[in-house]
């Protein structure tokens, strides 16, 4: 298995990275899966067991996966580039913020899950990680989460394979609390990033999928929860930007 | 430059005295089965149009092999034009019959085997010949999507796949030159925006032998045909295959090319 390569390869290099991290990536691919308790706050709560939403639309929980994993395949060629034109490059400030929260030293052990374009990868699925218990001292997830079909599962993931004591952190997009802020970044998100998706990449669709399911994420205080849900303890959240993005921290304890 | 300007933005200014949704509600809330004209459908607010049609004639400078891009900039500058051509073709009973019975040129609707068997110099064999030299596909054309009206929708998917039709009446190849007269022709003809922007922009790459022979023989060449030619969106080619292409020509008053224009590079 390629992860003893990655612990190597991880706790070599943990300090000072500027960029998101390899690790798990194509969450929810599993059309079998079984099923299981689902969290106390599930997302399609407010739909039938079957239904959930891909951005505004309404499709089953199979499809889900697969149509999420069309639009990473559709934008994957100039993901980083799109991500700097979008967010002007800020994106990459909230990623070193997370990674000062986070503090990592030599040996520590990380995984990064959604890891985007970093370096060696494991393939997997994030509601079903290829790696035992307790063997992580960090598990980060940028801007993955919210395309997770099971996010409680995802979760319960995270709890699983954190070392005790391990520490959990999520950098998402969240809920603007600004009345200002968020009217402007409305009209930013819904006027000019499909636009910006249609020019530069020349797919506007995944776009548009991107921003609504930036509105479809649970706020803060209910992430929060959610993340009690799947045990975790001492879970705090910290806004950014007005709280465009916030950083969710639990601990395995 | 001004007037350019004008005709680039008239078709916006139309947009504002209708009512639209304010700008922060999200779009696709109608793209479920309510806001959908046709199935490849995108709604877009006025500024999306705005933003879109700068954006992808900035594009389209900038990388000229982003064709989607030119596609995207003729339906959002298109709007007014369209409608004008649209009432042309129903004007005329050929034209009008195109826009009932909606017939597509591509690969799934040509029958390629008959039209190899058409006669030389007809107009199903030369527009053969034409893809076959040119190594160019009916099927390359992106669909429409940013045009808000169905029947409109179907006008640009027709432009579009009537290009090809017009090299072939012309007689021109699919290098730029060609690409370039066949502009002319095209903005002359139908008074799309990014006809125009094509026809002006386009020559800006071209050396200087080649604009000298563009702006004093090919350019007035073609003007002068386009003017003279009815409206060629109003051809049902595909009932006239068989037509020899010279006798198409005389019907349209096309004349021969000042000059062979050399095949693609």
């Amino acid at each position: 298995m390629a992860a003893p390569r990655i612990w190597g390869l991880w706790s070599f290099c943990c300090r000072g990275w500027s960029r998101v991290l390899p690790g798990c990536r194509l969450p929810g691919l599993r059309s079998s899966w079984p099923r299981g308790p689902l969290g106390a706050r599930p997302l399609s709560q407010e739909k039938r067991a079957t239904e959930t939403h891909f951005g505004f639309e309404t499709v089953s929980e199979e499809e889900k996966g697969g149509k999420v994993y069309q639009v990473f395949e559709s934008v994957a060629k100039k993901y980083d580039m799109m991500n700097d034109m979008m967010s002007l490059g800020i994106h990459r400030i909230w990623k070193d913020l997370l990674l000062w929260k986070m503090r990592p030293f030599p040996g520590t052990q990380l995984l990064d899950v959604a890891g985007g374009t970093g370096l060696a990868w494991v393939l997997g699925d994030a509601e079903e990680l290829p790696f035992d218990d307790d063997k992580f001292d960090v598990y980060t997830i940028a801007f993955g989460i919210r395309n997770v079909t099971h996010i409680d599962r995802a979760l319960q993931e995270a709890h699983r394979v954190l070392k005790p004591g391990g520490r959990f952190l999520c950098l998402e997009f969240s809920q603007v609390n600004n009345p200002l802020v968020s009217r402007l970044y409305d009209v930013y998100s819904f006027q000019v990033i499909p636009v910006l998706g249609e020019v530069i990449a020349g797919d506007w669709k995944s776009y548009q999928y991107l921003v609504e399911s930036i509105r479809q994420f649970p706020s803060q205080e209910e992430f929060k929860e959610m993340i009690e849900d799947a045990g975790f303890q001492k879970v705090t959240y910290e806004n950014l930007t007005s709280g465009i993005v916030a950083i969710h921290s639990g601990f395995k304890l | 430059m001004r007037t350019l300007l004008r005709g680039v933005l008239r078709p916006l200014r139309a947009f504002r005295s209708r009512p639209w949704p304010a700008a922060d509600v999200p779009l696709r809330a109608t793209s479920h089965g309510t806001g959908l004209l046709y199935p490849e459908h995108i709604p877009t607010t006025p500024l999306q149009k705005a933003l879109l049609a700068a954006g992808s004639a900035g594009m389209a400078l900038y990388d000229p092999y982003r064709h989607d891009m030119v596609a995207v900039l003729g339906e959002t500058t298109g709007c007014r034009t369209l409608k004008v051509l649209r009432d042309q073709m129903r004007r005329d009973p050929e034209g009008a019959q195109i826009l009932q019975e909606r017939p597509r040129i591509s690969l799934s609707t040509l029958d390629l085997g008959k039209l190899r068997s058409l006669p030389e110099g007809s107009l199903g064999r030369e527009y053969l010949r034409f893809l076959d030299v040119n190594r160019v596909s009916p099927d390359t054309r992106a669909p429409t999507r940013f045009v808000d009206s169905e029947e409109l929708a179907y006008v640009m998917q027709r432009y579009r796949e009537v290009h090809d039709m017009l090299h072939t009446l012309l007689g021109m190849p699919t290098n730029i030159l060609g690409e370039i007269v066949v502009k002319w022709f095209e903005a002359v003809q139908t008074g799309l925006p990014m006809c125009i922007l094509g026809a002006l922009f386009g020559p800006i790459q071209l050396s200087a032998r080649n604009l000298q022979v563009l702006v004093s023989k090919l350019i007035p060449w073609a003007v002068q045909n386009a003017r003279r030619a009815p409206c060629v969106l109003n051809l049902y080619y595909e009932r006239r295959w068989e037509q020899p292409l010279k006798a198409l020509r005389q019907e349209l008053s096309i004349t021969e090319p000042p000059m062979h224009v050399q095949g693609p590079a």
